[in-house]
């Protein structure tokens, strides 16, 4: 070690025993690392069922929109791909608006037909309670809708 | 146990030996067709696993299918199934044969697509605009060269935003920039398995003058599935700061204080994360020449960010800030606040998960000043960042792998292992439910 190192060291000598630096650790630490294990495999346990949970809720998500898609398809007649579904990021609930195209053409570059689905998935499918239409190249935006049916009238989904 | 149990131990354990070998095979066979797997269905394109990037590997696209989620997670789970059983035959696998099968798997992944990441294109974006086009990265995003070639294959989410990697960093990055968007992706991929190559051999190295069996600690890390597809698979420039903090941490063994501070310090000019290891470093060597060291190492690279890009060039803790902001549905804070019915994490979060990195950062701090192995608190330190981060890619959680590898304290490994688990456990979702 260095002669600075070696000033350093005399000097943290002079410290309480309790507070020096050590090269290796005391003998007697195994209480601590017992302790330390206890809390990383607490950790690990939170994380581990943290992680299970959004698999399931992952899971259940992919699930219902498999069933969207499906419900929107049968709803509409048309057995298109290239159809968007949007959760319900604000209010979190499990209701979702899938919008495709109401005749063939490349995605949203004809008039969408939008399918509100709401409830759990039976037989693979949801129940679609209402929509709205939207013109092409549109965005699902409130100031776009035009025709609204079914529950969403009274929830005043279209502007007009 | 009972006596007639005993006796049957020893011939279980030799019944195993004689399977090693072939068991070692299967496994190393497993991991070759699952990187050779993913690559080459990668190489067909039009894939949301393949970020769009110039046809690199058009030449494989013949053989393989479009690359869909069900058949990279199948691959992954097989790679990590390979990896598990190499673990567990321990030394079953021959010095030779683990850096054949290492070299393999980097020259599979090295002949084929950018894979899983656009964050190549995004280092290659901040060279083009300082040496094509006269500007600052650390003041513009990519947006600001639109009509670049190498704009169109830069991530939606960082087109707006500035670098976030050191000076020392876009500087090395510039002269890629001048070979067009082509060769500097050749160049980065490059760049990437140099990296890789000095991260292992520093590893051995380290490994050796522990004492610890270097070919357990290289197979460890170069055949770790987040490794080998995620990070050299996206060519990150994580990998040239873990060869940057291997290199400190050899320095540091061989008694050389002052060169391994200072590469620290440049190691966090490349990425700032690795700055992690310099407090327990310095205070379990307690050394004035390793201060002296990353002072002058400090001062230096400042002053060349300063001079190169200005004060924006060395404001690396904005550039920090920022990030950490950053959510990502793979972090777990992410995951803990769905836990408990939160939609996602909120601000308070962010301060919460800022106060525990820290107590845990103090508490490493102590036992290292206490004697404890300031190699094993650097790890430690390294997986709490992930861990409490809001924002976390696979990459992120190879880190401590290294440092695990060549600690005293075995927990670390396991825990780096686990988490790196839990990180491809989260992915199987389309597994399990796909989505039409």
């Amino acid at each position: 070690m260095s002669g600075t190192a070696g000033e350093i060291s005399q000097r943290l000598q002079r410290l309480q025993p309790r507070l020096r630096p050590r090269e290796r650790e005391a003998p007697g630490s195994g209480r601590q690392w017992r302790i330390e294990s206890i809390v990383l495999v607490l950790v690990g346990v939170l994380l581990a069922v943290a992680t299970v949970n959004d698999v399931v809720l992952g899971t259940h998500t992919n699930h219902r929109l498999v069933a969207d898609l499906r419900t929107w398809r049968e709803y509409t007649g048309n057995n298109y791909k290239n159809v968007s579904t949007e959760q319900d990021a604000r209010g979190h609930t499990t209701t979702d608006v899938v919008c495709g195209n109401t005749t063939p053409g490349p995605p949203k570059e004809r008039i969408q037909i939008c399918v509100q689905m709401t409830g759990p998935v039976v037989h693979g499918r949801r129940a679609a309670r209402g929509g709205w239409y939207l013109p092409p190249k549109a965005e699902d935006l409130r100031r776009y809708r035009y025709g609204c049916y079914g529950t969403t009238k009274a929830q005043e989904a279209c502007p007009r | 146990m009972n006596v007639a149990a005993q006796s049957e131990l020893p011939l279980i354990r030799t019944r195993t030996a004689q399977w090693a070998p072939a068991l070692a095979a299967f496994c190393a066979l497993l991991l070759i067709a699952a990187t050779a797997e993913i690559v080459l269905d990668g190489a067909v394109g039009h894939s949301p696993l393949i970020p769009k990037s110039p046809q690199i590997a058009g030449w494989l696209s013949g053989v393989g299918e479009r690359l869909g989620f069900r058949t990279f997670l199948i691959a992954v789970l097989a790679f990590s199934a390979g990896y598990a059983g190499l673990l567990a035959l321990g030394r079953a696998l021959t010095r030779r044969w683990a850096i054949v099968l290492i070299v393999a798997l980097h020259v599979i992944v090295f002949l084929g697509p950018i894979l899983l990441s656009t964050d190549v294109f995004s280092y290659i974006a901040y060279a083009r605009m300082g040496v094509e086009h006269g500007l600052n990265p650390y003041t513009h995003g990519p947006i600001a060269i639109t009509h670049d070639p190498v704009y169109h294959y830069v991530g939606p989410d960082w087109k707006h935003v500035a670098t976030a990697y050191g000076p020392i960093y876009t500087l090395i990055s510039y002269p890629f920039g001048l070979l067009g968007v082509v060769g500097a992706v050749w160049g980065m991929k490059v760049l990437a398995m140099l990296a890789s190559a000095g991260t292992l051999a520093l590893t051995w190295r380290c490994a050796r003058l522990r004492e610890l069996d270097p070919v357990r600690a290289i197979v460890i890390v170069g055949l770790n599935p987040l490794y080998v597809i995620y990070a050299v698979g996206g060519a990150h420039n994580d990998l040239l700061m873990m060869a940057m903090m291997m290199g400190a941490v050899t320095l540091t063994f061989v008694g050389r204080d002052a060169p391994a501070a200072a590469t620290v310090v440049a190691g966090a000019l490349v990425k700032a994360t690795v700055a992690a290891l310099l407090p327990f470093m310095i205070l379990a060597r307690r050394s004035g020449r390793q201060i002296l060291g990353a002072l002058a190492a400090l001062a230096l690279g400042l002053l060349i960010g300063f001079v190169a890009f200005g004060v924006d060039g060395v404001n690396i803790v904005a550039a920090l800030n920022r990030d950490a902001a950053f959510v990502s549905t793979d972090s777990f804070p992410t995951e803990i606040a769905h836990l408990v019915g939160k939609p996602g994490v909120f601000p308070i979060d962010h301060d919460l998960l800022k106060g525990a990195l820290v107590v845990v950062v103090l508490h490493l701090m102590w036992r290292t000043w206490r004697g404890y192995d300031w190699v094993a608190a650097s790890g430690w330190a390294l997986l709490a960042i992930s861990v409490t981060s809001t924002w976390l890619l696979a990459w992120y959680i190879l880190w401590p792998l290294p440092l695990a590898v060549i600690s005293r304290d075995r927990r670390l490994l396991v825990a780096t292992l686990a988490i790196q688990g839990l990180f491809v456990a989260h992915q199987v979702t389309p597994l399990l439910a796909p989505v039409a």
